[in-house]
């Protein structure tokens, strides 16, 4: 059916390949993909790619640096071996959440981090103070925390990846890092059509986004159900002893809780963290909605917050779920009774941890889809509304 | 026209921070302090906490270590590409042992010429000079559009054969064709004779069959290659020297990877000296493991380079 189309597949998600390549009735290309004993990545194209439309399939987990070289080794591949067209498809994108601040202690200060609870975004302050191999404050030199995204998008592209397929990007910016074509896909309807079909009820449900920056991404999903929003507001406040007694944010609101889960490691009364709900959800049922969940601090803690204000029950619904770190552990122990994510990257051994807890839905034909009608040079924009 | 006064900024990667010190003890200038991590999702995060702002920077990242090499690698683009958005005045990448050397031709269809893609990437990170070593084909430097300074070890090691061995009666033996030409003129400079080991090798880093061109009878035969990975050509190589009636063998190499099964291949081989330099750090035991330390070199180099001196005086030259 389809011509003059090669689908290779890296070495980190190859159930999603083959998902996606038996929905375009196709053959896998054949490749080799290893490495050498001095740790190099090693390829071999087992297959002609002369004047193909060439697709790479490779996401972003497991260990993330082997599987983006690999990825660049196959483009360059490929081109080398005069391919018409080299289209990297990167179901999860990897370096694509900028850190703009460390955005888990966990993860800069690894091994070495103190006993202060789980905070999602330490202030800088405090990341001054504790931070011991960055002690810059005498010269009052605000680090500098290398920005990888454009990066990231002039290395594929120099590889010679002609087009990007990707999916939900954490930022919509990113897209404009590019010089080449990049076509963002989205879950939103594969995950309007769980809602739909899988919560009881839903109708009643209050859609909830964890944080300021997914507000947009929530927002989309309860305008088309017609169902209402709450957004969970976090933010860093500096405490002045001048206005705290008649500040009624601080003290009066019942719906702060600052002083459980967002006060940090520094007490000395500069300045912490508070967490609070915009919009009610008394008693409803609860559909947080992201775009990734990674050591997810950030959901756990949104469900904690949510559970204080006697919500029902708990759905997560996500694009990406990383789970790294603790994050399994961390949402077993949560409030959250269902959490939904998609294959974009392998959920083999997260469901295992999780079972009936964590449900897995299929981005296969999308992607599959995408590659078809990019490949027969039709829309793709179908794709954004309707889901395949 | 006045310059703001500009000066040499070190910065150590996380693959060889022992090299890095010796530099930067060698220049008595301190490392910057950077802070280069891995998240628990795996990917690289780099910081930098000081400002390099119209700084020369060297950032010194080595290729090596089993399952992280190309972690190594990512790390030393986002280091430089950090550099550069930064504002640094001109980036120098110091990279002793330069990743995928040995992928540097399209030997069969559709092989990547991964060598060339590091070339690139490096380049598009935003790095302006790059300061390597002996590199296993020195065509790669033409894979740069950017001036690339490869290094010699060899006066080093003839420094340390005319200290530590009696050469009166040795002969210099290169492992393989392909290295001839690098022991021919070692074996020139020193005045002494060479001789060939012809290997036909059938896979990768498996070696087949070996034939001797040259007399090495009674001899001290000085193997010496530009790298000694899993050691299958260096113990078989040596083993035909002594079946062809030499005395002793002795390796020399400059970058010692040393991967795989390379510890057992070593200890049960016939070698009864191993010299390597010290642009990746060894990862194996070996009791007839010597090391030459270059970092003097590589240090002289970036001193020269910062103050527009000529850096061929190093190609002839110990330190």
């Amino acid at each position: 059916m389809v011509h003059d189309i090669v689908v290779f597949s890296g070495s980190s998600h190859p159930g999603l390949v083959s998902k996606i390549v038996s929905n375009l009735s196709l053959e896998e290309g054949r490749v080799k993909l290893g490495k050498f004993s001095n740790g190099e990545t090693s390829i071999s194209i087992g297959e002609s790619v002369r004047e193909k439309d060439v697709y790479v399939i490779q996401s972003s987990c497991g260990n993330i640096n082997d599987n983006f070289m690999e990825l660049l080794i196959m483009l360059s591949a490929c081109k080398t071996a005069s391919a018409k067209r080299v289209t990297a498809v990167l179901p999860l994108f990897p370096y694509s959440r900028q850190p703009d601040l460390p955005y888990s202690k966990k993860g800069i200060n690894r091994g070495k981090q103190s006993d202060t609870p789980a905070v999602e975004k330490p202030n800088p302050l405090e990341e001054e103070n504790n931070n011991n191999t960055l002690t810059t404050s005498k010269t009052g030199y605000k680090t500098w925390i290398a920005q990888s995204g454009t990066l990231i998008a002039e290395l594929l592209t120099k590889s010679g990846a002609d087009h990007i397929i990707t999916m939900d990007l954490h930022d919509a910016q990113f897209q404009g890092f590019f010089d080449i074509s990049v076509d963002n896909l989205y879950s939103k309807p594969i995950l309007q059509h769980y809602i739909q079909t899988k919560i009881p009820d839903y109708q009643n449900c209050v859609i909830v986004s964890p944080d300021a920056g997914g507000a947009k991404r929530a927002t989309a999903i309860a305008d088309n159900l017609l169902v209402p929003f709450a957004l969970i507001h976090k933010e860093k406040r500096f405490f002045n002893p001048k206005h705290a007694s008649n500040s009624n944010l601080d003290l009066s609101s019942p719906q702060n809780s600052a002083s459980s889960s967002g006060s940090s490691g520094s007490q000395d009364g500069k300045s912490y963290a508070t967490t609070m709900i915009v919009g009610d959800v008394e008693g409803k049922d609860c559909i947080i909605v992201d775009d990734l969940v990674d050591t997810s601090y950030t959901i756990t803690r949104a469900a904690k917050l949510l559970k204080r204000q006697n919500c029902g029950k708990i759905y997560v619904l996500i694009t990406h779920g990383i789970f790294s770190g603790d994050a399994l552990e961390r949402i077993q122990q949560s409030a959250i009774d269902k959490i939904v994510v998609t294959n974009s990257v392998p959920q083999e051994k997260h469901q295992e941890v999780l079972g009936d807890k964590l449900v897995v839905l299929d981005v296969s034909r999308i992607l599959g889809e995408a590659i078809r009608r990019i490949h027969n040079g039709e829309s793709v924009s179908i794709l954004f509304d309707h889901g395949w | 026209m006045s310059h703001t006064p500009n000066s040499i900024r070190l910065i150590s990667g996380n693959s060889h921070p022992e090299l890095a010190q010796k530099i930067s003890q060698r220049l008595n200038i301190p490392l910057s302090i950077i802070n280069a991590k891995q998240n628990s999702n795996n990917e690289t995060f780099v910081t930098i906490g000081e400002s390099i702002r119209d700084e020369d920077i060297y950032i010194i990242q080595t290729g090596c270590g089993k399952d992280k090499v190309n972690d190594f690698l990512m790390e030393l683009l986002m280091l430089i590409n950090a550099c550069k958005s930064a504002s640094a005045r001109r980036i120098t990448a110091v990279i002793p042992n330069f990743p995928y050397a040995r992928q540097d031709k399209k030997d069969k269809s559709r092989a990547p010429i991964t060598a060339k893609l590091i070339a690139n990437l490096i380049q598009t990170a935003g790095c302006n000079h790059v300061i390597t070593m002996d590199l296993h084909a020195s065509q790669i430097q033409g894979f740069f559009t950017i001036p690339v300074d490869n290094l010699y070890a060899e006066p080093s090691v003839l420094e340390y054969l005319k200290h530590n061995i009696d050469l009166k009666n040795a002969i210099f033996v290169s492992p393989d064709a392909g290295g001839a030409k690098r022991v021919a003129s070692t074996a020139d400079k020193l005045d002494l004779n060479f001789a060939l080991i012809h290997k036909e090798r059938q896979k990768a880093n498996e070696v087949s069959r070996m034939v001797l061109v040259g007399d090495v009878t009674d001899k001290i035969c000085i193997l010496i290659d530009d790298m000694a990975d899993t050691c299958g050509t260096l113990v078989k190589a040596a083993e035909t020297l002594l079946d062809n009636g030499a005395n002793e063998v002795i390796s020399i190499v400059t970058h010692g990877i040393f991967s795989g099964a390379a510890q057992q291949k070593l200890q049960g081989s016939k070698l009864s000296k191993l010299i390597c330099t010290n642009t990746v750090p060894v990862g194996i035991e070996f009791d007839k493991l010597e090391q030459i330390d270059i970092s003097p070199t590589l240090a002289e180099a970036i001193r020269r380079l910062h103050n527009g001196e000529s850096i061929s005086y190093l190609f002839t030259h110990a330190l």
